[in-house]
């Protein structure tokens, strides 16, 4: 079972497809969230989630708007996929008939 | 101050893998981070890395085994050496007379004090840049922890006074001196002889060259074995000079722990033995280097 910050880790990463490396998938959380990502925390459970065989990462090109370093890129495998849909899955299932989870369907 | 910080981040981010350090730094760059944001971030990945690390048995070893000991001992000998010197400090810098030099004998006087505070004094530098090359060579990617550790042990011992204490416990030989009825009681009354001569003896003399034998540590590369074996052989013999020259030798060779004036043999001073590790390391790793280099000068003036 992924935790929280490991599924948002993933969505993140399946959503920005071939754009996916660290600042990007950061930005996306950020995002989403509302909260402040820390790089630490990021880094962290990439390599997390690699050892773990749901992604693979990779040394991409490197652009001038980073003063010419390189990016980490990410993406998600078939079994990252399927434990991101697990999660999902799990996390609606539990919500159901809750009162947040309601008042969300309503509006 | 921002580029202060981002000079920060640089410096930091060293102790990254590389591949780490580019996109790291990269993201931080690309995040239009302010410095000290930047910063922010860099030491909390920093210190996860570092603490994922310490779950492992080795830092551990390297903390108990070399840091704490190497650390304390350091701190004890730079504080006798102070004191030692302190006097000789206070005699000729303090009431300086042109007569240390007219007249022979205290010009003989002179020249033989000099002479053994400063092989004194190469000597604690050799120790210290050794302990260091031993640090940077087991802690490896634990030294930024490792080597705080060790500066900490080297400074609070000094700030503390605890050498004066532990010498009592760890049988070496207590600074020279101290104490209101030492002889030389007058002189620790100055606080630049009690406070500032020791600490600024410790930084020069211990800090520094431990800092840049760590350095050295770091960044050696593979030795051939006849190579490797003779740096080892050196770096032993001088960490084991550090330990019994100020312990047990110390205390027999001045018989200051004798409990009776029966006569011992006349034991000889261990502290020549004390430039072996640097010798061996100029020795074994010094080729290496100058070989590396001619290489990297050559492959990129082939590539141009």
């Amino acid at each position: 079972m992924l935790g929280e910050f490991e599924y948002l880790l993933l969505t993140a990463a399946v959503r920005l497809g071939d754009d996916a490396y660290g600042a990007a998938i950061r930005q996306e959380i950020e995002a989403a969230t509302g909260r402040r990502c820390s790089i630490g925390a990021l880094y962290t459970t990439l390599d997390r989630l690699e050892k773990k065989g749901l992604l693979k990462t990779w040394m991409g090109d490197a652009t001038p708007q980073r003063g010419g370093r390189a990016k980490r890129m990410v993406r998600v495998n078939a079994k990252g996929v399927q434990a991101a849909a697990s999660f999902y899955n799990a996390i609606a299932h539990m919500s159901r008939g809750v009162s947040w989870a309601a008042k969300r369907g309503a509006t | 101050m921002n580029r202060f910080n981002w000079w920060l981040v640089e410096a930091v981010s060293r102790s990254l893998d590389p591949e780490e350090r580019e996109a790291v730094n990269g993201d931080l760059v690309e995040s239009g981070e302010t410095g000290a944001q930047a910063l922010r971030d860099l030491l909390g990945l920093v210190a996860l890395r570092q603490a994922a690390l310490w779950k492992d048995w080795r830092p551990w070893l390297v903390l108990v085994v070399l840091v704490i000991p190497l650390g304390v001992l350091l701190s004890l000998v730079s504080r006798m050496m102070a004191d030692f010197s302190a006097i000789y400090s206070w005699m000729y810098l303090n009431n300086w007379t042109w007569t240390y030099l007219t007249n022979a004998g205290a010009r003989t006087d002179l020249v033989g004090y000099a002479a053994e505070i400063s092989l004194r004094y190469l000597a604690l530098f050799c120790w210290s840049w050794t302990a260091g090359f031993l640090l940077g060579t087991f802690s490896r990617r634990t030294i930024p922890v490792n080597g705080s550790l060790f500066c900490c042990a080297l400074v609070l011992g000094e700030l503390f006074e605890a050498p004066q204490y532990l010498g009592h416990w760890l049988i070496l030989p207590r600074p020279l001196g101290q104490g209101a009825g030492s002889n030389q009681s007058g002189i620790y009354a100055l606080t630049f002889y009690s406070v500032m001569f020791p600490l600024i003896i410790q930084m020069l003399l211990v800090v520094l060259p431990s800092l840049w034998g760590m350095r050295q540590g770091l960044r050696l590369g593979v030795l051939t074995t006849p190579r490797r074996t003779l740096l080892w052989m050196c770096v032993i013999a001088t960490v084991t000079a550090l330990g019994t020259e100020n312990s047990v030798w110390w205390q027999v060779r001045t018989w200051y722990v004798r409990p009776n004036p029966t006569p011992v043999p006349h034991l000889p001073s261990l502290l020549t033995i004390a430039f072996l590790g640097p010798v061996g390391y100029w020795l074994a790793a010094g080729k290496t280097r100058s070989e590396i280099s001619n290489l990297e000068i050559s492959n990129l003036r082939r590539s141009k």
